[in-house]
C-alpha cells in the first residue's frame, strides 16, 4: 500500500519534468500531415490561370453531393482557365462534405485540392458555402487575375499534359 | 431484445443521454436494492439511414459512404465491403495493395484498442489510466494520418487495391511509433495485472462461461476473453491474413480483466504482425482495373473488426449501384452478453460491464424492432419522409 502511493508520487515527480505532450492551441498549431485532408483549394497556373476547367466531374463524383458547378465558355478576350469552359459558379457546401477527397481524385486537371486549413466555423448554415472567390487560390501579382486576355490559338487545351502523378 | 420481467421492481432508467457512454443508448436496470435482477436496453437513436443510402450511390460512392458508419473502425467496414465487392466484380487486388489493407487495419485496431482501454478505465473510476492510454493513442493516430491523411476516416481503400503507399521514411517512422506503443502496452499490461484497486473492479465481475458465450452469439474480444477461439483472421484469412497469420489470443476467465489482458495482448500481436509486413512488403501495383458495373450476383464478406466479427452483404443487379447493402456490426451480436450477464452485479458495476464489450451505438443502430406491444410502430417510407420534413421545416 505504502510502496504504491511511493510509486504514484514517483510517476507524478518524473511527468512534472517531462515536456507536456499538450499544446497550447489555438496560439500554437500543430502542423498537419502532407496527405492531410481539409478545406478544398481551388489551383492556378503559374499564369495566374484557373485549373478548373468546370467539368463537373467532381460534382459526379462526389458521395455526399457537396459540389455544384456552373460552367460558361471562355473566349480570348476574357480567358478564365485554358480550352473552351470555366467554372463561373463552383460552390462547396462545407457541411455536407466529408472530407473523402474523392474528387481531387476525379479531377482531370488536379484542380481541387484539399489542403490542411481545418479550423472552419460558420454562424449559420448558409455561411458553410463556400464560394469560388473563398475556394481559389489567391494570385501572386495582380497581372495574374482572371480573367485575364490571352493571345488566340495557345490556350486550346483544357486538360495539360501531365508527368506521373506524385503522392 | 428481450424486455427482462421486472414487475413490481424498483426500475433505473440510463440514458439515452447519460453521464457514463458518451453515445445515445437506453437501458432499464430492475434493481433488488444495489443489486440488478433485470437488464433491458433500446437502441436506435443514432440510426441514420446508412443501407439506404447506399442504394442511392455508386459503388465507388459507397466506400466513403460505409466507412462512416463508425467513427473508430472505420477502415474495416471499406474493407469488408470492397473486399466483398471485389469478389463480385471477380478481381483480386494485387499483394502489396492487400499488405497495406492489413497493416492499416491492424494500425485501426491498435487505436480501437488504445481508446477501448481508456474509456474503460475511465468508467472504472481510474482517470490516470485513460489519460496515459490517450496520450499514448495519439502516436498511432498520428501515424495514421501521416499514412493516410486522416485520423479516423481514412479513405485507404478504392475498389481493387489502395490509395496510399508506403514509403522508407513512412515505414522507419511507424516502427519507431511501435516501439515506444509495444513499451507501453507492456507498462499497461502490468498496472491491469497488479493494481490492487483496479483487479477489485475487474477480476469476477461480468464473468461469461464459455458455454454462455457461444450461447449468447458473442464475437470479437469479448468472445475470446470467455474461451471461445473465433477469430475470423486465423478461421477464414482475408486480404493479407494468409501471408502474415495472426496468432489467435483467448484467455479463459471470462471476466472483465480477461477482456482487458485479451485485448492488450491482442495489441502485442499487432506490433509483431505490422513489423513482419513492413519487413516484407510485398512489391507492384497498387490496384488493378474494376469495371464500373459489377457483375449480377449476392456475396457475404465477413472481416474481424476490432470489437469482433463484421457481416457485409452486397446483391448487385448488373448495374453501376448496389441493390442492398446489409451491414451486421460486432457490437449488436455483444448486447446480449450484457443483459445476461448483468444479473446479479451490482448496479456500479454496469458502466464498466457496459464499457465492457467496447459498444458501438452508431455502428449497431440499423434497423432495430423494438419489442414493446404498447409502443411499437411500423412507418412506412412514405411516413418517415414526411415526418422527416415537417420535424425539419
Ligand atoms: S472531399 Fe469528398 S465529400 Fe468533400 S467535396 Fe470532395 S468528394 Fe465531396
Ligand atoms: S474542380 Fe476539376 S473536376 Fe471539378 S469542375 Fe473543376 S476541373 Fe472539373
Amino acid at each position: 500500500m505504502f510502496r504504491g502511493i511511493l510509486e504514484g508520487m514517483r510517476q507524478t515527480l518524473r511527468s512534472f519534468f517531462e515536456k507536456p505532450v499538450t499544446i497550447q492551441y489555438p496560439e500554437q498549431k500543430r502542423p498537419v500531415r502532407a496527405r492531410f485532408k481539409g478545406r478544398h483549394v481551388l489551383k492556378r497556373y503559374e499564369n495566374g490561370l484557373e485549373k478548373c476547367i468546370g467539368c463537373a466531374l467532381c460534382a459526379a463524383a462526389c458521395p455526399a453531393d457537396a459540389i455544384f458547378v456552373e460552367a460558361a465558355e471562355n473566349t480570348d478576350e476574357r480567358r478564365f482557365s485554358p480550352g473552351e469552359r470555366y467554372a463561373s459558379t463552383y460552390e462547396i457546401n462545407m457541411l455536407r462534405c466529408i472530407y473523402c477527397g474523392f474528387c481531387e481524385d476525379a479531377c482531370p486537371t488536379e484542380a481541387i485540392v484539399l489542403g490542411d486549413n481545418y479550423e472552419l466555423s460558420f454562424m449559420d448554415r448558409a455561411a458553410s458555402i463556400y464560394t469560388k472567390d473563398m475556394l481559389l487560390e489567391p494570385v501572386p501579382a495582380v497581372d495574374k487575375l482572371t480573367p485575364q486576355s490571352t493571345p488566340p490559338g495557345v490556350f486550346t487545351r483544357s486538360v495539360p499534359e501531365m508527368k506521373d502523378p506524385e503522392d | 431484445m428481450e424486455k427482462q420481467d421486472s414487475n413490481g421492481k424498483f426500475i433505473v432508467p440510463i440514458g439515452p443521454q447519460h453521464p457514463a457512454l458518451k453515445e445515445p443508448g437506453h437501458f432499464e436496470f430492475a434493481v433488488e436494492g444495489e443489486i440488478v435482477t433485470g437488464a433491458a436496453v433500446r437502441l436506435g437513436y443514432v440510426h441514420r439511414g446508412i443501407e439506404k443510402g447506399a442504394e442511392a450511390r455508386n459503388w465507388t460512392q459507397n466506400i466513403y459512404l460505409l466507412e462512416r458508419v463508425c467513427g473508430i473502425c472505420s477502415h474495416i467496414h471499406a474493407t469488408a465491403y470492397t473486399l466483398g465487392v471485389e469478389k463480385l466484380a471477380n478481381v483480386v487486388a494485387p499483394p502489396r495493395a492487400q499488405a497495406i489493407r492489413t497493416l492499416v487495419a491492424e494500425l485501426e485496431r491498435i487505436h480501437s484498442h488504445l481508446l477501448w482501454l481508456g474509456v474503460a478505465a475511465h468508467e472504472g473510476g481510474f482517470d490516470t489510466l485513460f489519460m496515459f492510454s490517450w496520450r499514448d493513442r495519439e502516436t498511432v493516430m498520428d501515424l495514421l494520418e501521416m499514412i493516410t491523411g486522416n485520423r479516423v476516416h481514412y479513405s485507404t481503400n478504392i475498389l481493387g487495391g489502395v490509395k496510399i503507399d508506403l514509403d522508407d521514411e513512412k515505414i522507419t517512422a511507424i516502427r519507431k511509433g511501435l516501439d515506444f506503443l509495444e513499451e507501453r502496452t507492456h507498462h499497461y499490461l502490468k498496472v491491469i495485472n497488479t493494481d490492487e484497486t483496479f483487479l477489485g473492479r475487474t477480476r469476477d465481475v461480468g464473468t461469461m462461461s464459455r458455454q454462455q458465450a457461444e450461447e449468447l452469439g458473442a464475437v470479437g474480444p469479448t468472445a475470446r476473453a470467455s474461451g471461445v477461439p473465433r477469430d475470423l483472421r486465423v478461421e477464414a484469412p482475408y486480404a493479407g491474413y494468409h501471408e502474415f497469420p495472426v496468432r489467435l489470443i483467448t484467455a479463459t476467465e471470462g471476466d472483465l480483466h480477461a477482456r482487458f489482458v485479451v485485448r492488450m495482448n491482442e495489441c502485442l500481436d499487432c506490433y509483431r504482425v505490422i513489423r513482419e509486413i513492413l519487413d516484407r512488403l510485398p512489391g507492384g501495383e497498387l490496384a488493378t482495373r474494376v469495371p464500373r458495373r459489377i457483375p449480377e450476383g449476392e456475396t457475404i464478406s465477413r472481416v474481424e473488426a476490432p470489437r469482433g466479427e463484421l457481416v457485409y452483404f452486397i446483391k448487385s443487379t448488373g448495374g453501376d449501384k448496389p441493390d442492398r447493402i446489409k451491414v451486421r456490426t460486432p457490437s449488436l451480436c455483444n448486447w446480449g452478453t450484457v443483459t445476461s450477464v448483468a444479473v446479479g452485479h451490482k448496479l456500479a458495476d454496469m458502466p464498466m460491464l457496459l464499457a465492457g464489450i467496447d459498444p458501438c451505438f452508431s455502428c449497431n443502430d440499423r434497423m432495430v424492432r423494438v419489442n414493446r406491444p404498447d409502443q411499437s410502430q411500423t412507418w412506412s417510407w412514405e411516413n418517415l419522409r414526411q415526418y422527416g420534413i415537417e420535424y425539419y421545416r
